[in-house]
């Protein structure tokens, strides 16, 4: 069949976004490897000066600061964490990205951060349960990034909400992601790993966003990881972080219980404590409250 | 302009404020508990996340509206501080909205039917029961609640807006 887009324009699109920053990119690699420590964060972190900036604007917010100023790196990263550090590098790689409008999916602008950075925390918070060990910050991430895709398709979505809505409500395909197909001949999913891999990302963050709807047909090393976003995404749109038009019209694959060795009390409390880091976290970050505007 | 109450993840808010609206947005699994007095055009919302307060091991901290258990009993308290209370809760009328479903064959992720379980069981123990619903369903709902005409609208991305 013909598609109303041609790929080639949307391959187009992804070429034209600038790349990532080279501490984002060595970033992304030490979170991609074990028994890396804080120290390895400064050293990179120090190499880069708005990051730099950026960090200690955030650790001297009222949120953290409690009245003390911070000026040393290592001092502010220590009190971080790795994951707000990640957050920060990421969000400033990737900004013109995670606020993008959204247009295409009838969400507003800053839905794709907020849904990433709770993808990103459930998925950390689901780790621990997996049955093969994950690697906790690589899977926060990862559920970072898994999304940016829509961020490239949105334009080439727009004025499809309806149509799409409705068909998938009428049976029409099995989830969001299969009538981005339909329309475009790619999804979301496919164009995050052209622009992941126009960036250079490591293979496992690759592999996740390939595969974080069809877990099932990542490579077998990474499948662990690619299943514990997979339901992080899906926590996060059950918690009311989607992205618009396409919160909880996505499938769970049941087959996560290979994989993932989680009960409903353990459900429970990863997204009642996810809601307090989601957040403390966010709140940090932008300064802003949970609710929208 | 009408003055909107915004009521987040395991919050909640009552008014009697002509001309105010109480609004909650994207309720994915969670379920949106609205309760109308007539006699004292009074209205309220709690955005409940999760069916049972024991996962939080006592400690709800400022969000009692995030738990069935705990957030209906709250929500109950701010509508009498508001003047409408009475034996049996008699007078109040209760709709919901939200709940939707994930289809998990391990009956895991299945907490929007299990939300609204919870709260249909609560609702009953004080002597209530929802007149509407508008629940499950693999859909986001941004639901508002109008003090002036008791209305509750539910708006979705890629549908029109519908009332229940």
């Amino acid at each position: 069949m013909k598609h109303k887009i041609d790929r080639n324009e949307i391959v187009a699109a992804v070429r034209r976004v600038p790349l990532i920053s080279t501490s984002a990119s060595r970033l992304l690699q030490i979170a991609n490897h074990n028994g890396h420590s804080l120290a390895d964060i400064v050293t990179i972190v120090k190499c880069d000066a708005a990051l730099t900036i950026h960090i200690l604007k955030v650790v001297n917010s009222a949120a953290l600061s409690r009245g003390r100023e911070i000026h040393s790196l290592d001092r502010a990263i220590a009190i971080m964490g790795e994951e707000m550090v990640m957050g920060i590098a990421m969000s400033d790689a990737a900004e013109q990205l995670f606020q993008a409008d959204l247009d295409g999916y009838a969400a507003n602008r800053g839905d794709l951060w907020r849904h990433d950075l709770r993808t990103a925390i459930a998925a950390k918070r689901i780790a621990p349960f997996a049955k093969v060990k994950v690697n906790h910050d690589l899977a926060f991430t990862s559920g970072l990034l898994h999304d940016l895709g829509k961020a490239i398709i949105s334009d080439f979505l727009k004025g499809t909400t309806e149509e799409i809505v409705t068909a998938i409500e009428a049976g029409q395909f099995e989830d969001y992601p299969a009538a981005e197909r339909e329309e475009l001949g790619v999804d979301h999913c496919d164009i995050g790993f052209e622009l992941a891999t126009y960036w250079g990302l490591p293979e496992p963050l690759l592999s996740v966003i390939r595969h974080h709807h069809h877990p099932l047909a990542a490579a077998e090393p990474y499948r662990p990881l690619v299943y514990v976003v997979h339901l992080g995404d899906i926590v996060a749109m059950m918690t009311g972080s989607g992205t618009g038009a396409d919160a909880m019209r996505c499938n769970i694959d049941p087959a996560y219980g290979d994989y993932v060795n989680l009960a409903k009390d353990d459900l429970a409390r990863i997204i009642f404590e996810a809601e307090t880091e989601f957040t403390a976290l966010i709140s940090s970050l932008s300064g802003e409250g949970e609710q929208k505007p | 302009m009408n003055n909107i109450k915004l009521v987040g993840v395991g919050g909640l808010a009552a008014s009697r404020t002509p001309g105010e609206s109480i609004k909650t947005f994207a309720l994915g699994s969670c379920v949106a508990v609205i309760m109308l007095h007539p006699p004292t055009r009074t209205v309220g919302m709690v955005h409940v996340a999760l069916p049972d307060s024991a996962v939080a091991r006592g400690n709800v901290g400022d969000r009692p509206g995030y738990f069935a258990d705990t957030g209906i009993p709250v929500l109950l308290k701010e509508m009498a501080a508001l003047g409408c209370s009475s034996p049996g809760n008699k007078g109040m009328i209760v709709k919901l909205a939200g709940g939707a479903k994930v289809m998990d064959p391990n009956n895991v992720f299945n907490v929007g039917k299990r939300n609204i379980l919870a709260i249909r069981k609560i609702l009953w123990s004080l002597g209530m029961g929802p007149v509407a619903e508008d629940v499950e369903g693999s859909i986001s709902r941004t639901v508002t609640v109008a003090v002036d005409t008791g209305q509750v609208t539910i708006a979705s991305p890629g549908k029109k807006d519908w009332q229940i």
